[in-house]
């Protein structure tokens, strides 16, 4: 081992235990500790409180009701990030030609049979989970992840230009992306556009009526839980996700012919 | 020694462990895919982190999952739902973490892509001379 490298390795080693030390002294506190913080607290006592309906969300899940309710203005932001990323990613790759012409060479007859039963699947998995997000431990990003899973499994048992061939070019894909996305900012807004247009008092990001601001997207439905803007959030990041991954699998799965020519330039 | 006191311990110990070969990773290996995986169990180790902060164990019975379980409501139930569940913003936090964590990575990966198809390496060394 060369002197640089110990050098490396005992900094990281001084620099962890100092580390241990330092959150030992009290930064984490007891572990595991007995109770919550009072805002924790908070956050559960109102995830689902119908004795307080103008401080409460409006599902049984709190993860979702701070990611999309309480906190709503910080995931919308976060959205935003991953669509940035994803338009950087496409700008690297521009000029490629991304076709579906061709020959393909996919996978076994066994492998190709269980991946077109996969494809009805998974995507009923995801959608559960996408639809039930305001209920149980789920959500729009979690749904889109698992829906993700059935891109891969085509791009390599049937192959990059059959999933072309089958209509999901890049240009659609983008599009779907772009719905998802102007679908949460539509929900986020749609509240405060009822309210212009009604002249009533509204919020950006407004749920549940509020007082001086009784609009609200609606909480059950025949008894059901429908989770008011939950729902709509949990739908259009399922739709934005599922387009951003599949747009980034797509792009990865370019082979290394199709864009030396275009880097060479 | 109880055991949820224990296992909290071992679940410290493995983070701090993960973290030193993430850093060591990052600083030290000349492969720039080995660096990006060595990213990725950084930022898994600092999310594990922040939900084990979250983490609990009530003082009567074993904690729950912040997904208020009960068709009925009342006061007793929400009161037992307060008191076990544990605590739910670092994991919505972390939810927050891993899609932008999940973007930088996206695009980190693109750019290492790139950098292949000019200099013909991934490693740092080499493409220096």
């Amino acid at each position: 081992m060369r002197a640089s490298e110990l050098f490396v390795l005992v900094s990281i080693i001084v620099f962890i235990f100092s580390l241990a030390y330092i959150t030992s002294l009290g930064g984490l506190g007891q572990l595991p500790p007995v109770n919550v913080r009072l805002l924790a607290q908070r956050y559960l006592e109102l995830t689902w409180n119908p004795l307080k309906p103008f401080m409460s969300s409006s599902g049984y899940e709190s993860v979702t009701a701070i990611v999309w309710d309480f906190r709503g203005l910080d995931t919308f932001f976060e959205t935003a990030v991953f669509y940035g990323a994803i338009i950087a990613a496409i700008a690297i790759y521009r000029g490629v030609k991304i076709s579906g012409k061709g020959r393909t060479t996919g996978m076994s007859p066994i492998a190709r049979t269980i991946t077109r039963l996969s494809t009805i699947l998974i995507p009923t998995v995801a959608a559960s989970i996408a639809l039930h997000g305001h209920l149980t431990p789920g959500g729009g990003f979690q749904a889109g992840s698992v829906a993700t899973v059935i891109v891969v499994l085509i791009i390599m048992v049937f192959g990059r230009k059959a999933l072309i061939r089958k209509g999901m070019t890049k240009a659609r894909i983008l599009l779907f992306r772009s719905l998802g996305l102007l679908g949460i900012g539509f929900t986020a807004v749609a509240i405060l556009l009822a309210g212009t247009a009604l002249g009533l008092n509204a919020y950006v990001f407004q749920n549940q009526p509020k007082p001086f601001a009784p609009l609200g997207f609606p909480k059950l439905y025949d008894g059901m839980i429908l989770g008011g803007s939950l729902l709509l959030f949990n739908l259009f990041e399922f739709i934005a996700v599922t387009a951003g991954f599949t747009l980034v699998l797509l792009l990865l799965s370019l082979g290394e012919e199709e864009v030396r020519g275009v880097v060479e330039k | 020694m109880n055991l949820s006191l224990m296992t909290a311990y071992v679940v410290v110990i493995s983070l701090y462990v993960n973290l030193g070969i993430a850093l060591y990773g990052v600083f030290a290996r000349p492969s720039l895919v080995k660096k990006l995986l060595a990213i990725t169990i950084l930022s898994d180790t600092a999310n594990a982190f922040a939900v084990l902060v979250g983490y609990r164990w009530p003082a009567s019975g074993t904690p729950k999952p912040p997904v208020y379980t009960n068709t009925t409501f009342n006061n007793q139930t929400l009161h037992y739902y307060v008191s076990h569940a544990v605590d739910p913003l670092p994991q919505a936090l972390v939810l927050t973490a891993i899609v932008i964590g999940l973007a930088v990575t996206v695009f980190i990966a693109f750019i290492i892509i790139q950098y292949y198809r000019l200099h013909g390496t991934v490693d740092v060394r080499k493409a220096r001379r």
